[in-house]
């Protein structure tokens, strides 16, 4: 860490304190110049992995490209070491909207199915995940017998590799061998064909999800209560607030910034969760379950892959998500939040 | 930029019942038994349900690989530890292990040192491009990996990473990176700004406030997205099953996979082997939960 | 990522270690006479094998230490690749240029797949296919593509009828039933007379290619460049399928991880029979509930109006088109050697595995293999599959059609339209319906 002593000016505080600068260029420069620093090389290592994909996906959506057509002419290698190449037939080519018209539709994939399931599967999950998670931290959070064996065991599912629960979920949902058809049948309840209604079968899933995701949140927000500052409460107490009116106005308003970061990209994750639909239900019953990452997977990477297929598809599920982060923003915003 | 400061509009007319109220840094003497056993009661029952699938999991392991699917149900059949010999001994589940730890050890590092420096000029500094960034950062967890997999194995076969632990590590910070700035600017919004401005009075300059006096002060999400990256690291499949090709190299939770192909699937050492993965994540979180209690003090002692 | 595909069976591996294991196995590769000498061969060379590693990989390392007998500058990099990601492992790297093994085992339905993307070495003219006429035609037939030969097949295998003969014994049964009408009697006097399931049907495409081909149906039809599958040939055959379960015959299959539950309840002789195929067969040699191989009877799957057909599987090896040329000559001398009638022999001793070679059959120990003698007729009559590169997308849509006209009881030939349009709007687009 480079330790700057030479420049001690610039505060946040953008008023101007020191004499005009020749250019706005150079000014903005010499104010910012260790923010962009701190930022720089992240910035670098997202734009070549991440952006550069990203875009190139989008370019992908109009065309029709495939594995099988991508290549402008195909080689066949002999083993006697010869090689023809001939020029591919069916060359890729722009499609326009093709992709976009033929998923829409339900031409291609159940698009509008699978995005009424991710909806169910998404709401569901985080709003479990942040009231349990939530609910948690804040018993976690007093001093009392036993609190960090209850962290320890209350953490541990977050530790064990997560398509490694995923199995073990699907063991216990097992409609012959499993866990919770017994204990149905031990207290007089006919067995669940779980897997054979999507309802029950996403609701496994959801259960699975929740079971995996909780710990993450109990620990975040567990963090972001304790950079409250503890005079807070005590002054409050002093006022006589009740423990009701504390965690209203002094827990919940201290852990917003925390909160809106969790659930905007808990949100983004859990509607792009892939391991979990694809190992738990298998979409199963019929691809009743499947939700829009992985029915995109299916339908575009089982055999010969399409990538323009996959790409259309990326690009619609990136387009929902950006809508939902700008009306989360607007609402936050209206609350006085802003990013 | 933090909400706390508008705390001060408690409603004073609450008038909390006498003994009752408990002070929340206060002994656990103040709270009355029905409570006491409310809570407790609550986070027991939490805690069956969070370990009843991992304890599933370690009975499994004890038991022979016919007996884990079974009509009969049982907790314990013919059990055994040979199913952890067979994981330590017959199979290089070391050498995985130690690929982990330092794929894990070293997205952790290079994770916190830049998400929290990044974390930080975004909650800070109103620098051009901050907000975009910000949007940026989401954008970049909104595609879909399954879908990028083959495209940034194109890339790091170009930088010559394939099948190499870096090719790893730098995958994983794809994920840890954006989010652990994301948390970190939430941390730092909530320290309030005037330590930093004291500290530049007194001659810090940005980095150094940073360094001295900020993230000390940050500790507790510092551990909370050190434990984020180094699980992200820990049990990351999909980069791993794409990118790495020789056994020695595999990750512990890619090897894991190995064990259970789609047909005839070795229950026994899967169970055997994730317990033996679960531990040392557990320990880790047992050192790194302390930080979790011990975060800002009362007022701003300089750092 | 882990790439589950249901329908694409792995027509793998099975274990037999027979106990008859330990004389046999020791005779020289006697006709391996290289024209050069076998140690000025040097090269390193990476093989991802696909099979079971816990139960196949050892076999095939020790033959890979035989192999280095005779050539001993050739070094094999061994890597056991799990089955279910293999494929689009080696796409990814054959694609990127890097990465890639010199040599695979590849699925039979691959390898058209991947030919067609110019991913294999075309093997016409080498040595490898000096003797073709030795091969089983129809395992050789799923390397042919586009009038080449991209690969050496390895093992061959099909469905058969699988029971336990205990259970037959005990509802006083004396023989395998030989229709599906037979097939449904037989499963209820089973279930009358002993109170278990006579019969569990998995719920996947690939499982129900015996009731399409028994009714003469199947996919599409490649001469035509014609989808067929929604024949009504095919949906006389799927109500075969559809009233076995309704009847109660056979037991009601849940929809996820049917295959698990199948084979763990034939394992303790809770259902009297399946239809599945001889990788399996040292599962259920190992369940200690099951008695043993004498328990397990196999003969080949019940025939339909038409015939008795079941599809063919198995594993070729396929030489990547990415090796450089001068490993040639060690790949084909090993690929060579992995193929030849003394090592399918050993394999088939060791493994149980079906050899592909006409010739392997003839060594004393496969003759006197059981497991390999009852499987022999039901691999010579496995009906060839469409060997075009599509063929990989077929299984998910007809995965999908049998969970819903099984589990579901929805009505066989809207499901078997269902599946003609996704073909035809998603798989094989220029084929007419």
């Amino acid at each position: 860490m480079t330790t700057v002593t030479a420049d001690p000016a610039p505060a946040p505080a953008p008023a101007g304190r020191r004499p005009k600068q020749p250019s706005r260029l150079r000014r903005s420069w010499d104010k910012h110049w260790y923010a962009w620093a701190m930022v720089i090389p992240v910035v670098v290592v997202l734009a070549v992995l991440i952006f550069y994909p990203l875009v190139r996906g989008i370019y992908l959506s109009f065309t029709n490209l495939t594995e099988a057509n991508q290549a402008a002419e195909i080689c066949t290698r002999s083993i006697t070491g010869s090689e023809v190449c001939k020029p591919n037939p069916n060359r890729w080519e722009f499609v326009g909207l093709d992709n976009y018209v033929r998923v829409l539709s339900g031409e291609v994939g159940e698009f509008w199915q699978w995005t009424a399931v991710t909806l169910i599967w998404t709401v569901a999950c985080v709003v479990f995940h942040y009231g349990l998670g939530l609910g948690l931290a804040v018993m976690l959070n007093r001093p009392m017998w036993g609190r960090t064996l209850y962290r320890i065991l209350l953490v541990l599912p977050w530790a064990v590799p997560a398509f490694v629960s995923a199995f073990a979920w699907k063991f216990i949902f097992n409609e012959r061998f499993g866990l919770a058809n017994s204990l149905l049948t031990a207290v007089g309840i006919d067995p669940v064909d779980w897997f054979g209604d999507w309802r029950t079968s996403l609701l496994t899933a959801i259960v699975t999800n929740i079971w995996l995701g909780v710990p993450f949140m109990m620990v975040a927000l567990l963090g972001g209560m304790q950079t409250i500052p503890a005079e807070l409460y005590e002054a409050a107490e002093i006022d006589g607030a009740t423990p009701w009116q504390r965690f209203k106005n002094i827990t919940l308003p201290g852990l917003r910034p925390v909160s809106m970061t969790v659930i905007l990209l808990g949100t983004i994750w859990t509607f792009n969760m892939f391991p979990i639909i694809f190992l738990v239900t298998e979409g199963q019953p019929a691809g009743e379950s499947e939700i829009l990452v992985t029915g995109a997977y299916r339908a575009a990477f089982e055999g010969i892959r399409n990538y323009s297929l996959s790409s259309t598809y990326g690009v619609l599920i990136l387009s929902i998500l950006l809508v939902f982060s700008v009306f989360y923003r607007r609402m936050l915003r209206k609350q006085g939040e802003v990013w | 930029m933090t909400q706390i400061a508008g705390t001060g509009t408690l409603p004073a007319a609450a008038v909390p019942r006498g003994a009752r109220h408990s002070r929340p840094r206060d002994s656990r003497s103040s709270r009355s038994p029905a409570k006491s056993i409310l809570l407790h009661g609550t986070l027991i029952v939490a805690s069956l349900i969070a370990i009843g699938p991992i304890v599933w999991v370690l009975l499994s392991s004890l038991k022979p690989g016919y007996a884990i699917q079974s009509s009969d149900l049982t907790l314990v059949k013919d059990p055994t530890l040979a199913n952890y010999r067979y994981v330590l001994g017959e199979t290089s589940f070391l050498r995985w292990f130690g690929n982990s730890v330092v794929v894990a050890a070293f997205t952790m590092a290079v994770g916190i040192f830049f998400s929290a420096t990044t974390g930080y000029a975004l909650s800070r500094f109103n620098f051009p491009g901050r907000r975009p960034l910000m949007m940026v950062f989401l954008v970049t967890q909104m595609f879909p990996v399954a879908i990028l997999i083959v495209p940034i194995y194109t890339i790091m076969a170009n930088l010559g990473l394939i099948n190499t632990l870096p090719s790893l590590i730098i995958a994983n910070l794809t994920i840890a990176v954006p989010f652990c700035a994301w948390m970190l600017k939430g941390y730092f919004d909530s320290i309030p700004t005037s330590l930093d401005e004291a500290a530049s009075i007194d001659g810090c300059g940005p980095f150094a406030t940073f360094w001295r006096v900020v993230l000390p002060l940050a500790r507790p999400a510092i551990a909370v997205t050190a434990f984020y990256s180094f699980l992200t690291a820990w049990g990351e499949v999909a980069y791993a099953s794409a990118f790495i090709q020789e056994d020695r190299k595999f990750t512990l939770a890619y090897g894991l996979q190995q064990f259970v192909p789609q047909f005839n699937p070795q229950w026994e050492y899967l169970t055997a082997a994730a317990v033996l993965v679960t531990v040392p994540a557990g320990i880790v979180f047992f050192f790194a939960q302390r930080h979790l209690v011990s975060g800002l003090t009362a007022g701003g002692t300089k750092g | 990522m882990r790439r589950i595909a249901k329908g694409i069976v792995v027509l793998a591996s099975t274990t037999l270690a027979l106990t008859l294991a330990a004389c046999g196995g020791e005779e020289k590769a006697a006709d391996e006479k290289p024209k050069t000498d076998p140690a000025s061969l040097k090269a390193e060379l990476t093989w991802w094998d696909t099979s079971d590693p816990k139960n196949e990989g050892p076999a095939f390392q020790e033959l890979i230490a035989k192999f280095n007998q005779t050539y001993p500058n050739v070094k094999i990099n061994y890597q056991s690749v799990p089955f279910g990601e293999a494929q689009n492992k080696f796409k990814t790297a054959a694609q990127a240029k890097t990465g890639a093994p010199d040599i695979l085992r590849a699925e039979v339905a691959w390898v058209p797949e991947f030919a067609s993307l110019g991913h294999l070495y075309a093997l016409d003219g080498s040595e490898l296919l000096a003797d073709e006429s030795d091969f089983l035609s129809t395992p050789l037939s799923s390397n042919k593509f586009d009038g080449k030969t991209y690969g050496v097949p390895q093992v061959t295998d099909s469905l058969a009828l699988m029971y336990n003969k205990e259970l037959f014994t005990k509802a006083g049964i004396a023989e395998a039933p030989k229709t599906w009408a037979e097939l449904k009697t037989t499963a209820q006097t089973i279930k009358q007379k002993t109170g278990v399931d006579g019969l569990f049907v998995n719920p996947a495409g690939y499982f129900m290619l015996p009731f399409l081909y028994g009714e003469g149906g199947d996919l599409v039809d490649t001469q035509a460049k014609k989808i067929v599958v929604n024949s009504e040939k095919n949906v006389a055959g799927l109500n075969v399928a559809k009233d076995l379960i309704a009847s109660g015959a056979a037991a009601k299959p849940p929809a996820n991880d049917s295959y698990g539950t199948m084979m763990t309840l034939f394992k303790e002789k809770k259902v009297a029979m399946i239809i599945n195929g001889p990788w399996e067969v040292s599962n259920v040699k190992n369940a200690p509930a099951f008695g043993g191989l004498e328990n397990l009877g196999v003969a080949p799957v019940p025939a339909g109006s038409a015939r008795a057909g079941a599809p063919v599987g198995g594993h070729n090896y396929v030489i990547w088109s990415g090796m450089p040329q001068e490993k040639v000559d060690a790949a084909v001398a090993f690929v060579k050697f992995m193929s030849s009638a003394e090592s399918q022999a050993f394999l088939a001793e060791k493994l149980g595995l079906l050899p592909t070679r006409k010739s392997a059959y003839d060594v004393a120990s496969v003759k006197s293999n059981p497991t390999i003698s009852a499987f022999k007729p039901v691999v010579e009559a496995a009906v060839e599959r469409p060997w075009i590169p599509e063929a990989g997308q077929f299984f998910g849509p007809l995965d999908q059609m049998a969970t819903e006209v099984l589990i579901q009881g929805k009505d066989p030939k809207a499901s078997l339209d269902a599946v003609a349009n996704k073909y035809k709007s998603e798989v094989v687009t220029g084929y007419g319906l």
